[in-house]
């Protein structure tokens, strides 16, 4: 059937680049965004990279970082509402309040929230002296409060070992916190494998983050601050716990809807569940080479967007989705790029030394036949570190030297 | 339309000449270079998805 009317559900970078693909493939139909959040989209990697970092008075940069420029696909902007539910029969969104938005296609990109330690809305509940119990970096708001109650120098400890929760730490050190990483494995060793975990942990701890083991942690209140009770029987104390355990898809909307396979979004190649609705960004899972994942990131979300905009309109004749991984991430002095799958296993197979001790540009051959490529403080444009993930050192000279 | 670049902001990541390559691109020291400012037509879609990529929005489009 002929499309007349899109409805995209979510307003992060995937619903936005949902919106300006859609009219890129000549859809000038009615067009409309929903938007839990009351703000135009804008850049969620920004949020720990830069909003922290200004902090320590490099002036306001840090806090316009995250602003993306206006969207120009007309779309009607609902912000500021949530949505309760969808019925695919009947080809209805509904939202918070009773309205329903009617569609002949739809985008779910309705993103994914902070996993938190406190189990239920009761406990997260600010104390008598409004202090949260437990922050978390997710949203422009969140990064806000965590800005404010860093500025005053607090204890902190962070739970999580992960790159949000890095660069957490990272940012609460540089403002002049005193910083306890809570983590099961060494940082980043999960997302990133044991060598480049090894480079960042190295410098985390040279630069005075205190990380700790001792396995599951759960919040204990008590009197002055927040206690961090891990399973070992360790307690941690600090004026301020911020959690970064990973995300959780926002599906609850979806229940009833029929789309869920095992509690999950699942799409095909070209982003669809059904031939009139895609799903695209942190709340799909998605075929990639290494099976059927969920890649919150992202280039991942702008990716998956495009493809699931034309997907929507042109059916199978539309392009699928060929994900490339790209991530990076920075912090304690040092700035990680990598394309490729990750974690990589073991030392990379080739290493460039750039201009200081800290630059280097690193590839490692996977077992399955692919490349990752790092560069680590080196400044190299994504499409050569592509090359060099892709086809080795020979993309970037003829002959590179070969260090193991 | 003008394709304008904030310079302190960009991170060199190149995410813009990876949707864009006719328009733009990182020299040799990961700078980046405009090539096509002024752009229209076919290359105005790609020079909207090279600012949209952007995670730290150092690109705009400006009229021209």
């Amino acid at each position: 059937m002929t499309m007349r009317r899109i409805v995209v559900v979510g307003n992060g970078i995937a619903g936005l680049t949902a919106c300006d693909s859609l009219r890129s493939a000549g859809f000038d139909g009615e067009l409309t965004v929903v938007g839990a959040e009351r703000h135009h989209p804008y850049s969620r990697p920004a949020l720990s990279k830069a909003l922290l970092h200004g902090v320590d008075g490099h002036g306001d940069e840090g806090l316009q970082a995250h602003q993306l420029p206006e969207p120009t696909h007309e779309a009607t902007e609902l912000l500021g509402v949530s949505v309760s539910g969808l019925d695919i029969d009947a080809r209805v969104v509904r939202l918070d309040g009773g309205d329903e938005l009617p569609y002949d296609g739809l985008v779910i990109a309705s993103g994914s929230r902070a996993k938190r330690l406190a189990p239920t809305e009761g406990a997260r509940e600010p104390r008598d002296d409004g202090s949260a119990r437990e922050l978390t970096l997710r949203t422009i708001e969140d990064a806000i409060t965590l800005r404010q109650r860093v500025a005053g120098r607090p204890s902190v400890i962070v739970v999580g070992g992960g790159p949000l929760g890095m660069e957490v730490a990272s940012g609460c050190l540089q403002a002049g916190c005193d910083v306890t990483l809570v983590s099961d494995a060494q940082p980043l060793s999960r997302q990133l494998g044991g060598h480049l975990s090894g480079i960042f942990t190295t410098a985390a701890v040279r630069r005075g983050l205190r990380v700790v083991g001792g396995g599951k942690a759960r919040l204990i209140d008590s009197g002055a601050g927040t206690r961090v009770a891990l399973a070992d029987g360790t307690q941690l104390e600090a004026d301020l716990v911020v959690t970064a355990i990973g995300d959780e898809p926002n599906i609850g909307w979806l229940a009833g809807s029929n789309l869920l396979v095992d509690g999950s979004l699942r799409v095909d190649t070209r982003g669809r569940l059904r031939p009139e609705i895609v799903a695209a960004g942190d709340v799909a899972f998605f075929p990639t080479s290494r099976g059927v994942q969920r890649v919150p990131l992202w280039t991942s979300a702008i990716d998956q967007a495009k493809v699931a905009a034309v997907g929507l309109l042109h059916g199978d004749a539309a392009p699928e989705l060929d994900f490339q991984p790209y991530f990076w991430t920075e912090g304690f002095g040092l700035s990680l790029k990598s394309v490729g799958f990750t974690p990589v296993a073991g030392a990379p197979d080739y290493c460039e030394q750039g201009k200081d001790p800290e630059s280097m540009l690193l590839r490692w051959e996977n077992r399955d036949g692919s490349g990752t490529a790092a560069a680590v403080n080196y400044r190299i444009p994504i499409p050569k570190l592509r090359r060099l993930a892709g086809i080795g050192p020979g993309a970037l000279r003829p002959a590179a030297p070969v260090n193991a | 339309m003008r394709i304008e670049l904030d310079r302190p902001r960009c991170e060199g990541h190149g995410l813009c000449e990876e949707a864009a390559p006719k328009l733009m691109h990182l020299d040799d020291d990961g700078e980046l270079i405009i090539d096509v400012p002024e752009v229209d037509g076919a290359d105005l879609d790609a020079a909207k998805a090279a600012v949209r990529v952007c995670p730290v929005a150092a690109l705009r489009l400006a009229a021209a």
